[in-house]
């Protein structure tokens, strides 16, 4: 026991110096088990290879230029499609948050479309847009819109009413409350309808480029089964998992920490 | 002289649980003067928050008017500053964001509006907080922002609406006689609401006690300033006026 907890507060020692560490090390167990269950052949080699053969292929897409292309065109559909939903979705929010007219006569219809879902959309989709961009686009855009429709209105709501009073007696117009008491007292919760978003949004598209493909993550795994190699289907499905781990921790936890932890509206 | 002039004031809701309209205040009329420091006292339930966020301008009358400097107000406005239990203070602003929004939303330019802001801190001894965010301080201190966000807004009228009541004993006896010091040095028309009898008398020139939704007497209080709590709590006049508000507010 003394001997875990020592190794322990090695380990803890060691990531307060080298944060980079802490995203690293819980993965080792899990790539010695693959490696483990691969090089014992308990799946033919062909059906399940291992991590080496993975990270050969990795290079050899990488060197061909053919893997950083489709993440390119992946991230930037995500990124423009994520865009326009947030545009269009924090606005929507505010206004079903504080008015309640808007409220009424639009939540329901909200809730409506929000059960279609995003992938219910490609057969009709696919007939008025074609495999195109327009359709990739679209589907993000709506898989993104109702996670921060919600999220913003549910925010907007939860601002504290003296906070709109306290603006106002100081001379505030309501233009400036939404700018200046509204919206940053909402930001915890957009936060939070942005990582639902982006995470639905990242599904959502892998899932539009199988079906649409014509390049991205998930094109090039669909085409990787259509050529029967199973390397290139795990290589696609490590990079969703590194990629989604990148924008957490480098883009939304940041931002979050900046925000409402700072300024104690969420508990660390 | 920007005086305060309520004129039969009153406030009906309609209670959905009772079926029935319940009256908040019924019919109060009060003339605070310019530079006065008036207190406010009623028991729980007595009308006096409904009063003061009708005077706030934060929920329509339902008859009667409020005339500022001879004109009926309507809605809230920075010539009504406001002060509440809850602080409000805006917890994604530093402590200078928040004493500085009142001269921002002015139009004041930004130089100008930092300037007034720490001017404004230092009067309450908190210059060194200045970058600090609001859930980083004390509610003592919280509070003290929340007074100065609202007097660098150089308002006609200081709203008070119970601030004190959330912190402690000591602090509230400390800032309880900042209050008396700053309003002394700046000379801002107050109203204070509080359920605290000996705070009442101890802030205000005068005391106003509030029974379900009336004016049921209005008591002078003739002790000198500066007003601390060491020497008013023996004060004879102190004791007196004391004495006869709590004895008005639990018969009421």
């Amino acid at each position: 026991m003394t001997l875990l907890l020592k190794a322990w507060g090695l380990y803890a020692r060691l990531t307060a110096r080298y944060p980079a560490i802490r995203s690293i090390v819980p993965f080792i167990p899990v790539v010695a088990l693959w490696a483990a269950v691969a090089e014992a052949e308990v799946f033919p080699r062909a059906f399940f290879p291992g991590p080496l053969e993975v990270a050969r292929s990795f290079v050899s897409l990488v060197y061909k230029g053919i893997l950083p292309d489709y993440l390119e065109d992946s991230l930037l559909r995500l990124a423009v499609g994520t865009a326009a939903g947030m545009a269009l979705g924090i606005p929507l929010g505010v206004l079903v948050g504080l008015n309640a007219r808007a409220r009424a006569m639009l939540w329901p219809v909200l809730l409506f479309f929000q059960a279609i879902g995003d992938i219910a959309w490609l057969p009709i989709l696919l007939i008025w847009f074609g495999f195109s961009l327009t359709t990739m686009t679209f589907v993000i855009v709506y898989t993104v819109l109702f996670p921060v429709v919600l999220n913003t209105a549910l925010g907007v709501r939860r601002v504290p009413v003296e906070l709109h009073r306290a603006a106002r007696s100081l001379g505030a117009s309501h233009a400036r409350v939404v700018w200046e008491v509204v919206l940053p007292g909402a930001l915890p919760n957009i936060m939070t309808g942005l990582r639902n978003g982006l995470g639905y949004g990242w599904r959502a598209l892998i899932a539009a480029e199988i079906i649409v493909g014509t390049s991205g993550i998930g094109f090039l795994m669909f085409d990787a089964r259509r050529a029967g190699s199973v390397v290139e289907i795990l290589l696609g499905m490590i990079v969703l998992g590194l990629l989604w781990y990148i924008v957490d921790s480098w883009v939304l936890a940041p931002i979050e920490r900046a925000t409402g932890q700072r300024w104690g509206l969420v508990t660390q | 002289m920007k005086n305060l002039t309520l004129r039969e004031l009153s406030k009906t809701y309609f209670d959905p649980y009772a079926g029935a309209h319940l009256t908040a205040v019924h019919d109060v009329s009060l003339t605070v003067q310019q530079g006065e420091f008036v207190s406010i006292v009623g028991p729980s339930g007595c009308g006096k928050t409904t009063l003061l966020n009708m005077i706030a301008g934060f929920i329509p009358v339902s008859g009667g008017e409020i005339l500022l400097d001879g004109r009926a107000v309507k809605g809230p406005g920075p010539e009504r500053g406001v002060v509440f239990q809850s602080f409000a203070l805006f917890p994604w602003k530093t402590v200078l964001e928040n004493v500085a929004f009142g001269p921002k939303m002015r139009g004041l330019p930004r130089p100008e509006c930092e300037s007034v802001a720490r001017e404004y801190l230092a009067l309450a001894g908190l210059a060194h907080a200045a970058d600090r965010y609001p859930n980083e301080l004390s509610g003592g201190m919280q509070q003290r922002v929340g007074v100065v966000r609202a007097l660098a807004n150089n308002p006609d009228v200081l709203l008070m609406d119970e601030p004190f009541a959330s912190v402690d004993a000591q602090t509230r006896m400390t800032l309880q006689e900042e209050l008396t010091r700053i309003w002394q040095e700046r000379r801002p028309t107050i109203i204070f609401i509080t359920h605290d009898v000996g705070e009442a008398v101890f802030l205000a020139d005068r005391v106003v006690v509030l029974s379900k939704g009336r004016v049921l007497k209005e008591l002078g209080v003739a002790l000198p300033r500066p007003r601390a709590w060491d020497l008013v709590i023996e004060d004879s006049a102190y004791k007196a006026v004391s004495a006869e508000v709590l004895h008005l507010v639990r018969s009421a």
